[in-house]
């Protein structure tokens, strides 16, 4: 992989100069949190935040959007408004690069999603470094870095940027910037990877997964699921602002006087009474610890088993955004003790 | 097909439900091209009162026994009976006291010897007669009534919301007011629909649409205690508009 570096007092210009690739959308402060938005001029950029409120999933598999158009007698239309849009998201970190790579093995794996496909050939990626806070544990996910699924990655070695650049489009963005980018010395390697050393030791967060399905497969009885079940209050939070949850629920809204319509889908959470309610009445998880417990044995369990890894991106956003503190890594640490002693 | 006959009656309520099924302005000429609406006191003064009904939307809550026998004879003369907006589908805030010495009541707010008023407590239509539908919010939210009305036009039942507001708040990127803030915020108990209209201004959730499907109200009430809410304020607020939704 081509790595360069960007002098930081040239990152104004080159952000102007990206421009040409794509709507530029960063994080911005919405209310003393971030939100990944539009730019209306780069100042507004935060490209030392967080973590956003709603992961960049929303731009690739938006909260509601509509399918198609259908009309009795002359068949469906698909709705592709918007898919060929370029933007440019600015300031993605890793986890959430990591996120979208797992959401590819869904929409783009054995079951082709045109829609999320056609997004992200659009949408480029210039993924940003961040510093770890107490909610975050992606490097337990090993999601901490990412070699693939971005276009452009920026790390803060102090005075410089450097960049690992991703893709043919990515290096596109260099040339365009004419002589921005420097090529990197021996100097530049060892800073980056003090940089390395220095954002492993930050973390206040540390959960093993090793041997995770096992535990998992071990511990479908254990009381904390009935525990759990009582104080989740099903409100899909935890699931709206995940990375990798890509639950959708598909319906027609029907024309008013007509059957013509259009098909639509929107962002759905297996902690909803309803989600696996099905047409004879039968709930197959019809309670709430059925269905908290769903949740963690698909995130860390079912999606081992198909996929070779947990969805979990350790991003910190579910624990943050639960009403009643249900928090992953204290589940998985519960988990893991009870195993321990049982096997003792 | 001779378009349904159809009856938009007001209980005891703010007649907000009626208000806006005739704010769709733009929707309206599709609608009464669609609909034989034959009786609806607020949009008409001349109705037949005495006609059978395909379907009947009806808003309010019963709080007289005048209401009461008014709803059976719309039930009579209905097919579908449709109830219409918070009160008439859980109570709403004229259910407020619920379970109050009615009699007190009536003389705290009308002085000692009063008239002998018609009152009773506040009952959901689906507490005296059958209802095949509810179409919740206060108000009633505009898409959804069309959007129930072209579903019964095809013979569909119009789908429910079975999520909390919480889902379309973090939707639309607010700032949650619960954990963020330490509101008395009933998001996580209070059925969808609204688009989170009141936190994405800041204004926490009062719970206006009533409770969502399987709401946790006791594991609610408990993060509202830790954060220091006095429980008569808690029960205050999650009783203002369903007070029979809501356990704990």
């Amino acid at each position: 992989m081509k790595i360069l570096k960007l002098p930081k007092e040239k990152l104004d210009l080159f952000a102007s100069v990206v421009q040409q690739f794509g709507e530029l959308h960063a994080p911005v402060e919405q209310d003393g949190r971030y939100v990944f938005k539009r730019l209306t001029r780069w100042s507004d950029a935060r490209l030392e935040y967080d973590r956003t409120i709603l992961p960049p999933k929303k731009y690739f598999l938006p909260p509601k959007e509509t399918l198609f158009r259908y009309r009795p007698g002359e068949g469906f239309v698909p709705h592709t408004d918007g898919l060929d849009q370029r933007i440019i998201l600015f300031g993605v970190h890793a986890c959430d690069v990591y996120a979208i790579n797992i959401l590819d093995r869904v929409f783009a794996g054995k079951y082709q999603d045109p829609y999320f496909q056609a997004r992200r050939k659009n949408i480029a990626i210039i993924g940003i470094d961040c510093t770890p806070d107490k909610q975050c544990f992606c490097r337990s996910m090993r999601a901490d870095f990412v070699d693939h699924g971005f276009d452009l990655f920026f790390y803060d070695t102090g005075n410089y940027y450097q960049a690992l650049v991703g893709t043919a489009l990515g290096d596109d963005m260099v040339l365009a910037t004419g002589n921005l980018f420097e090529p990197v010395d021996a100097a530049d390697i060892e800073a980056y990877k003090q940089r390395s050393i220095d954002k492993r030791r930050a973390f206040q967060l540390d959960v093993e997964i090793r041997d995770l399905p096992e535990i998992f497969e071990m511990e479908y009885q254990s009381e904390m699921w009935e525990e759990l079940g009582a104080r989740c209050l099903s409100c899909g939070s935890c699931s709206m602002v995940c990375p990798t949850c890509y639950c959708y629920d598909v319906n027609d809204d029907v024309e008013l006087g007509s059957r013509a319509g259009k098909r639509t889908r929107s962002w759905d959470s297996c902690l909803f009474a309803s989600h696996a309610l099905v047409g004879s009445g039968e709930n197959f998880r019809g309670t709430r610890e059925a269905r908290i417990k769903f949740r963690f044995y698909h995130k860390q369990r079912g999606f081992v088993a198909e996929y070779g890894r947990p969805s979990c991106v350790g991003c910190g956003r579910c624990t943050s955004a639960c009403p009643v503190h249900i928090d992953v890594v204290e589940v998985i640490d519960r988990l893991r003790r009870v195993q321990d002693v049982a096997s003792r | 097909m001779s378009k349904p006959t159809v009856g938009i009656f007001g209980l005891t309520g703010c007649a907000g439900d009626q208000l806006v099924i005739l704010n769709c302005e733009d929707r309206l000429m599709d609608i009464v091209a669609l609909l034989d609406v034959r009786d609806f006191l607020m949009a008409s003064s001349e109705n037949d009162t005495a006609c059978q009904l395909d379907i009947a939307l009806v808003e309010g809550a019963v709080t007289t026994r005048r209401d009461a026998a008014r709803l059976l004879a719309i039930r009579q003369r209905s097919k579908a009976l449709v109830a219409l907006g918070t009160c008439a589908v859980w109570g709403g805030v004229a259910a407020l006291d619920r379970g109050q010495d009615r009699a007190r009541l009536l003389d705290e707010v009308y002085g000692e010897g009063h008239p002998d008023y018609d009152s009773i407590p506040a009952q959901a239509l689906h507490e005296v007669v059958p209802v095949d539908l509810n179409i919740t919010g206060c108000p009633i939210e505009k898409e959804e009534f069309v959007a129930a009305i072209a579903a019964l036009l095809n013979g569909d039942v119009p789908l429910a919301v079975e999520y909390a507001v919480c889902t379309e708040c973090r939707m639309r990127e607010n700032n949650c007011l619960l954990t963020e803030r330490g509101e008395l915020c009933c998001g996580p108990l209070t059925v969808a629909g609204c688009g989170a209209r009141c936190p994405e201004l800041r204004i926490a959730c009062v719970g206006c649409r009533g409770p969502v499907d399987d709401a946790n109200s006791a594991s609610l009430v408990k993060v509202f205690e830790a954060r220091g809410f006095a429980p008569q304020d808690i029960a205050a607020r999650l009783r203002t508009f369903a007070p029979q939704g809501v356990t704990s």
